[in-house]
């Protein structure tokens, strides 16, 4: 290292941070206008004869049950991420499933731990890679082939695959789900809540039907909350109480 | 075939679901994703140096993250084909394949549907419903945008301080919301009919079988692969259970 890395370190880092912090909510923005566009010309330039109130009510049944992850999840995956790659991640997608394999896979290659500005880099250019063989990838099956794949498949197959895909994409994903959170409390006081309320509560006020799986969240949630064990494991070390799996990759300890 | 009118209770989605402005859409969002990764990489190669990452580093970098994203992406694929005929390709292309995720839009699509006493697939899926329910999961995936954009800024100004505030709400509550939201989507769907339950269980059971295996013959793409050989063994099970 010689004694000019430290000016050029900062003259560097600065640029970046200034493309990157112009750039990437620019980016991101963009993505959520196309995509604002598209969903209210579906619901009300296509003749389709919705309602400004039969939107809202989708939409608040949709963010009731999903819109605390919304909040949660960039709080949860800025760490690993850093500032720029939060705006990649949030446009591109997929982000539990692939981005961030890719981002660890690479930093973990060159040697480098989440959270330092070295990482920030290499999380970004694995991104880049990824977004590479993911668009080359969705082009190429679906955008090209998927109609016609589709094409080929006889009628009733085609029904039963629109008539049975949200029990065979939600018996797969609940099980993931319950085997990535690792948390034994919370799956039983999920599935008593969820079994209440949809074989109990539902056919005794069926007026609660569009309600049923954001009243399920915020149950659960508040359960949870209340049933959770309140002597953490760590406990050795009380000065580190406020220590999560989350805080040690933002802030590596010795 | 000519193309079908637009016609609100028609269960004949096609004319809906392959309008040339889904299309212009799906087209756009991909056109801002190239725009941002070269934005990106030439920012990253400028500052390379200043962080001491060589360009061959760099470059040994997008290749990781390429290689990275092989498995997933294809198996992305798969669950997006198996979704066309739901909601066809421009919705799949930008929704399941880019900006959210099947298991968030496909239950945003099921939410939404039923706000109108629908269901996805079946005889009450028409134009209008398949419209609310883009519609729905759209402006739904838009709250992790917003809330991206809202936030970045703000952690990174205040990222230890916030997570040192209740680090125990960042371990229960998305579990809890997640774990909700999902089993009661799951047992909404069984009671509807035996094949819906079979189906159910099928998936549950294929997967269970992918993650095993993963962890016993440590082979990690089995993982990856999980959801989209579930969905193909499912929709197998339920096709010659509807067919017998």
């Amino acid at each position: 290292m010689s004694t000019t890395t430290s000016s050029d370190t900062s003259a560097g880092l600065a640029a970046f941070d200034r493309t990157t912090s112009i750039w990437g909510p620019i980016t991101l923005g963009l993505g959520l206008v196309v995509s604002l566009g598209a969903a209210l010309y579906a619901a009300f330039g296509s003749g389709m004869g919705i309602t400004g109130l039969e939107l809202v009510t989708a939409v608040a049944a949709v963010l009731a049950t999903f819109g605390v992850i919304a909040i949660i999840e960039p709080i949860s995956y800025f760490p690993i991420l850093g500032r720029s790659a939060m705006y990649q991640a949030f446009l591109i997608g997929n982000i539990a499933n692939k981005l961030l394999p890719a981002a660890v896979v690479a930093q973990a290659n060159l040697g480098e731990r989440p959270g330092t500005r070295r990482a920030e880099l290499i999380a970004g250019s694995a991104i880049i890679g990824a977004v590479l063989i993911h668009i080359t990838t969705l082009i190429l099956f679906v955008g090209v082939l998927g109609t016609w794949l589709v094409g080929m498949l006889p009628a009733p197959l085609i029904a039963t695959a629109r008539g049975y895909i949200l029990p065979a994409v939600f018996g797969a994903v609940v099980l993931q789900s319950v085997v990535a959170m690792k948390s034994r409390r919370t799956t039983i006081v999920a599935v008593v809540v969820a079994a209440l309320i949809v074989f109990v509560v539902v056919p005794l006020v069926p007026a609660l039907t569009f309600y049923a799986t954001a009243l399920a969240v915020i149950t659960t949630i508040a359960i949870s909350w209340f049933a959770r064990s309140k002597t953490p494991p760590p406990a050795a070390d009380p000065a580190h109480d406020g220590d999560s799996p989350a805080a040690h990759i933002s802030k590596p300890t010795h | 075939m000519a193309v079908a009118a637009v016609d609100p209770s028609s269960t004949d989605i096609t004319p809906l679901i392959h309008h040339p402005v889904l299309w212009a859409a799906a087209v756009g969002v991909f056109a801002v994703i190239i725009l941002q990764s070269v934005i990106y990489f030439r920012a990253i190669r400028k500052a390379a140096p200043a962080v001491s990452l060589t360009p061959a580093q760099v470059r040994s970098s997008v290749r990781s993250g390429a290689v990275a994203a092989i498995g997933p992406s294809l198996a992305v694929a798969l669950i997006a084909v198996s979704l066309l005929p739901l909601f066809g390709t421009p919705a799949v292309l930008a929704r399941i394949g880019l900006v959210g995720s099947a298991a968030f839009d496909v239950a945003a699509a099921g939410i939404s549907a039923g706000t109108q006493g629908a269901q996805l697939g079946g005889p009450t899926y028409t134009q209008k419903i398949f419209a609310l329910a883009f519609a729905a999961m759209t402006i739904g995936g838009l709250a992790w945008m917003l809330s991206a954009l809202i936030l970045t800024p703000i952690l990174s100004k205040g990222d230890a301080k916030l997570r040192k505030v209740n680090p125990a709400v960042m371990a229960v509550v998305p579990t809890a919301a997640l774990l909700g939201a999902f089993f009661t989507l799951t047992f909404t769907e069984v009671v509807k009919s035996p094949a819906h339950l079979v189906s159910m269980i099928v998936s549950a059971a294929a997967m269970g079988a992918c993650l095993l295996l993963a962890h016993r013959l440590r082979r990690p793409w089995l993982r990856e692969w999980g959801l989209g050989l579930a969905i193909i063994v499912a929709l197998a099970a339920a096709f010659f259970m509807t067919a017998a």
